[in-house]
């Protein structure tokens, strides 16, 4: 499907300068830095020398130091992060909703949208990053990988990536506890209708992956601007149901406002930090809640 | 000032008014489908709702106005008691234009009492035409109230023989100055064309003394039955036996004819007896024949059988017979034919407000079309 690659706009771009990735141990006691660690690697930040082995890279040999000293000596960069960004998009056929008003932005569109923002974060700050999209027929898997190669490939997976069918069950989520390290950053992306995914991330969470969920919610879940008769139907499913909007508003907003409340809840039990996001709103707020530290954008 | 409908009936077309309100009514049957993935959170059973539901109200009242609008025009509304009462004066063609202006004042509605009362100063005055019937009819065509000025010259013509009562109390004004009509000069005396059978001469003389009797310069002429005279004249015809068609033409266009006894033809159906003598005996019938008169004698015409032709009458006798009717009498003194009041008044006929009704619907006509039309309109 020729669809063109998904790209930030400017202002989100811009917006997203303020930011940076952080996890729940960065935020505590030791204070400054970025998931720093110990390991030795080929990063940017200057960690060491050491002499020459048979098998390194020539490439990785400074030679102006081999100019001075006539010995040869490898440039050792520490590993930045031993952190990975994983990126968990619900590819179920309930995110394909969109709102009436705005046809072509649908809740798949965020999340993808918002997909490559927390993408772009990591690239800023050489994390790795990789996702998953949860299809019921496997998930689509991308290990982590940090630079802008990686960040490339997400582009055009994600411009590929269609939402359709159930949420998958959790045979098919195994592979997924072979990828995500004990240490990783999880950002679940969904609607977070289904129970499966529910159960998924409270599992993540228990098992010591920090996890940060957006639940994003279509402008008519939220306002339910319905007036007259309408034939409400239910993608996954296939349930409908007849009624007239006005009469059925007060009821569902009631009713939802009690089922985000009972979500909130459950994720806040087990550590989860969550936000809600409305597909009228700017697509970097969710990360200006986890990570900012002025007032989010509207 | 009452309104009223001429046609109520036509009110039956408000009927047409459910027409905008079940285009407006909202297609509930219609359920459109929409995909909501929150679904579990809708109420399964929701009350239903039974109100009728109408879609873009002011539009809607546009269009119920407009139907009944027209219902309205249908039903041809009136306005009764809504009258001009300004003053009015009327001028008898033949006064002078100035003149009547000048005794009407400068603002006043000046009209010529002529058909369809034109205004004064407006094309050339109209000619002269029933004065009285004409007073009349304008009188009881304007409302109660509005003062009636009429302008007349000393001498009054074209007036009938009734004496003019009208509604109100007019203001009666002689203008001098007015044309003064010249004594009509004494009709000259009719031309009489005898026209005889061969050798049957005998009737003549009576005729010839007749012309000599009515003027000095008598217009008589005889001769055998054939040319016949211009259609001035008065055809004598003498000539027994049946009448040739030319003759019965001849009085048709318009002459007049006047047949011995003995002359055969069918006279007009509206024959009557013209003259009859002491006895009441008929002496002479005839009556119209198309544009002309037809006459004839019921006797002989010796004085053996009919001894009114030796009478010393019987010229001015003939002469009435044969001259044209004259008009009857129509000129009067002004200052004598004053109009008195006390008729009592004509019902007006209400005011026709269709035209004004028809304006309403066009500009309503078009803030509905400007509504309907307009950009941010609503899908339907």
């Amino acid at each position: 499907m020729a669809r063109p690659p998904l790209t930030i706009p400017p202002e989100v771009r811009s917006r997203l300068q303020r930011l940076a990735l952080r996890t729940r141990r960065d935020m505590g006691d030791r204070g400054y830095g970025m998931h720093h660690s110990r390991n030795k690697g080929a990063g940017l930040e200057f960690a060491q020398y050491r002499a020459y082995e048979p098998g390194d890279e020539p490439r990785r040999i400074d030679w102006k130091l081999f100019a001075r000293s006539d010995k040869f000596f490898v440039r050792e960069a520490e590993e930045e992060s031993p952190v990975s960004v994983w990126m968990l998009i619900d590819a179920s056929a309930s995110m394909a909703q969109a709102d009436r008003a705005r046809a072509d932005w649908s809740r798949m569109d965020a999340a993808k949208l918002l997909a490559m923002c927390i993408a772009q974060l990591a690239l800023m700050q050489g994390d790795r990053f990789g996702w998953m999209a949860l299809c019921d027929h496997g998930l689509v898997v991308a290990d982590p990988h940090r630079g802008r190669t990686q960040f490339e490939r997400m582009q055009i997976a994600l411009a590929r990536l269609e939402s359709a069918g159930t949420f998958p069950d959790p045979a098919t989520l195994s592979p997924l506890w072979e990828r995500i390290g004990p240490n990783d950053l999880v950002l679940f992306l969904s609607d977070c209708f289904d129970e499966g995914g529910i159960a998924l991330i409270e599992r993540l969470a228990k098992a010591g992956r920090e996890v940060l969920a957006v639940q994003l919610l279509t402008v008519e879940e939220r306002d339910f601007p319905f007036d007259g008769g309408y034939r409400f139907r239910e993608q996954e499913s296939g349930a409908a149901l007849i009624g007239d909007g006005k009469a059925l508003r007060d009821s569902f907003l009631a009713r939802f406002g009690e089922a985000r409340a009972a979500l909130a809840e459950r994720l806040e039990r087990v550590g989860i930090r969550h936000t809600a996001y409305v597909l009228d709103e700017a697509i970097d707020r969710p990360l200006h809640v986890f990570f900012g530290r002025g007032a989010p954008p509207a | 000032m009452t309104p009223l409908l001429l046609a109520p009936l036509g009110l039956a077309a408000l009927a047409a008014l459910v027409v905008p309100l079940l285009v407006h009514l909202r297609r509930r049957t219609e359920d459109v489908p929409v995909d909501f993935a929150a679904l579990r959170w809708l109420d399964p059973h929701p009350r239903p709702r039974r109100r009728l539901r109408l879609d873009e109200w002011l539009l809607l009242v546009l269009r119920l106005l407009l139907v009944a609008l027209l219902a309205v025009l249908l039903a041809r509304p009136a306005v009764l008691g809504w009258d001009d009462e300004a003053p009015r004066v009327l001028a008898v063609p033949g006064i002078d234009p100035a003149a009547a202006r000048a005794a009407a004042g400068p603002e006043a509605e000046l009209r010529w009492i002529a058909p369809g009362f034109p205004l004064v100063g407006e094309g050339a005055p109209p000619p002269h035409a029933g004065v009285s019937s004409l007073i009349r009819q304008f009188d009881a065509e304007l409302p109660q109230g509005a003062p009636l000025t009429i302008l007349v010259p000393p001498v009054l013509a074209g007036v009938d023989a009734a004496p003019l009562r009208l509604t109100r109390t007019a203001t009666w004004r002689i203008v001098d100055g007015g044309e003064t009509a010249a004594k009509p000069a004494a009709p000259p005396s009719p031309a009489l064309a005898v026209r005889h059978a061969q050798g049957q001469a005998a009737a003549l003389r009576y005729f010839r003394a007749v012309a000599a009797a009515w003027s000095d310069a008598p217009r008589f002429e005889a001769g055998p039955a054939g040319a016949l005279p211009p259609r001035k004249s008065v055809l004598v015809w003498l000539v027994p036996g049946p009448v040739p068609a030319s003759v019965s033409d001849w009085v048709s266009a318009g002459g007049t004819a006047l047949l011995a006894d003995a002359a055969e033809i069918a006279m007009p159906a509206a024959s009557e007896a013209l003259w009859r003598d002491d006895t009441g005996a008929v002496l002479v019938e005839g009556g119209a024949l198309g544009e002309g008169r037809l006459m004839r004698f019921t006797r002989p015409l010796v004085p053996a059988a009919m001894p009114a032709l030796v009478d010393a009458a019987f010229p001015a006798r003939l002469r009435e017979l044969v001259s044209p009717p004259a008009p009857p009498p129509a000129r009067v003194r002004a200052e004598a034919f004053a109009p008195a009041a006390g008729t009592a008044p004509f019902a007006l006929p209400p005011r026709d407000m269709s035209g004004w009704l028809a304006v309403l619907i066009a500009f309503v006509f078009l803030a509905e079309r400007v509504l309907a039309t307009r950009r941010q309109r609503p899908a339907a």
